[in-house]
């Protein structure tokens, strides 16, 4: 056998059985969760634990009478408008204080302090001065959006390496060139860090937020099942915010990976 | 001197400002004048910890000056106040640090381009011109390569291209090639006196290496230690083209050698 032939196998009998342990482990982890859940169902009965197939069943039809997607359409408007919001100024903020140290000094632990502000107990308050819409809803996203984005991206500038700014400074580059092109892909990591703390958290705030007030939404519907018991009608609803949320984690992962495809811990890092 | 002075410094300070209720801290440079003609490529020689590289921020304006007078191409530009420094000079100052400070996520080619994608002359004819550089370096088969997939020495050509790409009039090296292996530094050498003979920069090259300073200059600077100032000044009287590898057998060499390494201690 020539050197060659013996990396192939080398490489080949490394591989495989690893994919095999890693999906195989979680196919495991599936079924023994609905197997729990399942069990569950029969030891308390269905109005404690709606059982997994009743609970399918509902989603189904839910999805064949459009139920599910004005819910899911309902609580996306809101998690995504508040997410651009909280986001953009998540963003925004700690460049404008780069510009300024002792700005920066100043405001920071204001904001600091106000993040130990409950944003859920502002939710009743935000409904007396802007009513039953949207609105209350997205500020409470905008929040926890806020501040998970500006705590990782402020980080993020302050963690950026001085020399390449000043190598940018020498060639010429302006402050905004060095802040697009050097600072923000910099921080991406801190960035991608925040964004999978935040898209999730968004979700629950919304949902959250539609318990306290809605016409409909995926958390109207949790609530509204739990006021007439419907028990499998409450557990549709947490497996569609999981699978929500599931989704776009999926989607952070995927432009994460091609927003940072240059790094080489990637390859080491991989699963 | 019959060629034009390209950077005259007069007497330049610098020291770290004092924190509050504290003595001052002590002079880094104390005192230094020199000046550089254009095309020129000055060494300067000194300790560890001497203060090369803060001479160098200082003429680079990433640093303040807090004594002295810097004239650069006929005009003052010596600033005390941070802000009012003028990093690189509308890019006629280039600087080749001793970290290659290439942006990590960029591709070679792309770091090399850099510079004139942000000031905004990025054209055909500039990526023609990137590409004879890559070339005469031979860095070709490597444009779509990472940093971090580039050994130290192609690292260092990269770093050294990107600042020749956008052809400021002087260039400042600090140590550029002290982090790579013998020979790789040979080729380096070689590779930038070639460019040098081509385009004739002022360059003003720091190192700590004698033979180093002997085989690019044409005038050697010693530096003292701290704080810094300059001991002596020897014209390097070995004639170019020169043959980097074999310099110590140069007639002339071992004199000089001798006379810089005196200095330096």
């Amino acid at each position: 056998m020539s050197s060659a032939d013996l990396t192939t196998e080398l490489s080949e009998g490394h591989a495989i059985p690893r994919q095999w342990i890693v999906t195989g482990g979680r196919v495991a982890l599936a079924v023994a969760l609905l197997l729990a859940w399942e069990w569950g169902s029969r030891a308390f009965g269905p109005l404690f634990f709606a059982p997994p197939l009743a609970t399918a069943e509902r989603i189904v039809e839910m999805a064949g009478n459009g139920k599910l997607f004005t819910d899911i359409v309902a609580t996306l408007r809101v998690s995504v408008m508040g997410f651009i919001i909280g986001c953009t100024c998540g963003i925004g903020l700690p460049f404008l204080l780069r510009l300024s140290p002792r700005a920066t000094e100043a405001v920071e632990p204001f904001i600091m302090a106000s993040q130990g502000i409950p944003k859920y107990a502002l939710t009743p308050w935000l409904i007396l001065w802007f009513g039953i819409g949207d609105a209350p809803k997205v500020i409470v996203v905008t929040l926890f959006v806020f501040y998970i984005t500006f705590i990782t991206v402020f980080a993020g500038i302050r963690g950026v390496d001085q020399r390449l700014v000043n190598m940018a400074r020498i060639i010429g580059a302006s402050e905004r060139t060095i802040a697009r092109k050097v600072i923000w892909i910099s921080l991406l990591p801190f960035f991608f860090t925040g964004l999978k703390i935040a898209l999730p958290r968004a979700v629950s705030a919304a949902i959250v937020g539609e318990f306290l007030v809605a016409v409909e939404g995926v958390g109207f519907s949790i609530e509204r099942a739990r006021q007439l018991s419907d028990t499998t009608g409450v557990f549709a609803g947490i497996v569609v915010a999981v699978a929500l949320v599931l989704i776009i984690n999926v989607a952070v992962n995927a432009l994460e990976r091609r927003a940072m495809k240059w790094r080489p811990t990637d390859r080491d890092m991989q699963l | 001197m019959t060629a034009p002075l390209m950077l005259d410094i007069k007497n330049l300070g610098k020291r770290f400002p004092a924190r509050a209720g504290r003595e001052p801290p002590p002079w880094i440079i104390q005192d230094m004048s020199f000046s550089v003609g254009a095309g020129e490529l000055l060494t300067i020689v000194g300790p560890s910890g001497a203060g090369k590289s803060t001479l160098l921020n200082i003429i680079a304006q990433i640093e303040t000056a807090s004594a002295g007078e810097i004239v650069f191409d006929g005009e003052r530009i010596t600033g005390a106040d941070q802000r009012a420094l003028h990093p690189g000079l509308n890019r006629r100052i280039g600087y080749v640090t001793q970290d290659d400070n290439l942006l990590p996520w960029r591709t070679t080619i792309d770091n090399v381009l850099f510079p004139l994608e942000v000031q905004g002359t990025l054209d055909a004819a500039a990526r023609v011109r990137a590409q004879e550089l890559i070339d005469a370096v031979g860095l070709s088969g490597f444009e779509r390569y990472y940093p971090h997939e580039l050994s130290g020495g192609m690292r260092k050509r990269a770093a050294l291209i990107r600042t020749l790409v956008y052809d400021p009039p002087m260039i400042l090296m600090d140590e550029p090639f002290a982090a790579v292996d013998a020979q790789t530094r040979t080729q380096l050498q070689e590779d930038l006196l070639r460019l040098w003979s081509l385009k004739r920069k002022t360059i003003i090259f720091v190192t700590h290496d004698i033979t180093e300073a002997i085989a690019l200059g044409d005038r050697a600077l010693v530096l003292t230690r701290r704080p810094a100032h300059i001991a002596a000044d020897h014209p390097i009287p070995i004639p170019r083209p020169r043959n980097v590898k074999d310099i110590f057998t140069m007639p002339g060499f071992a004199s000089i050698y001798e006379r810089i390494r005196a200095d330096v201690q």
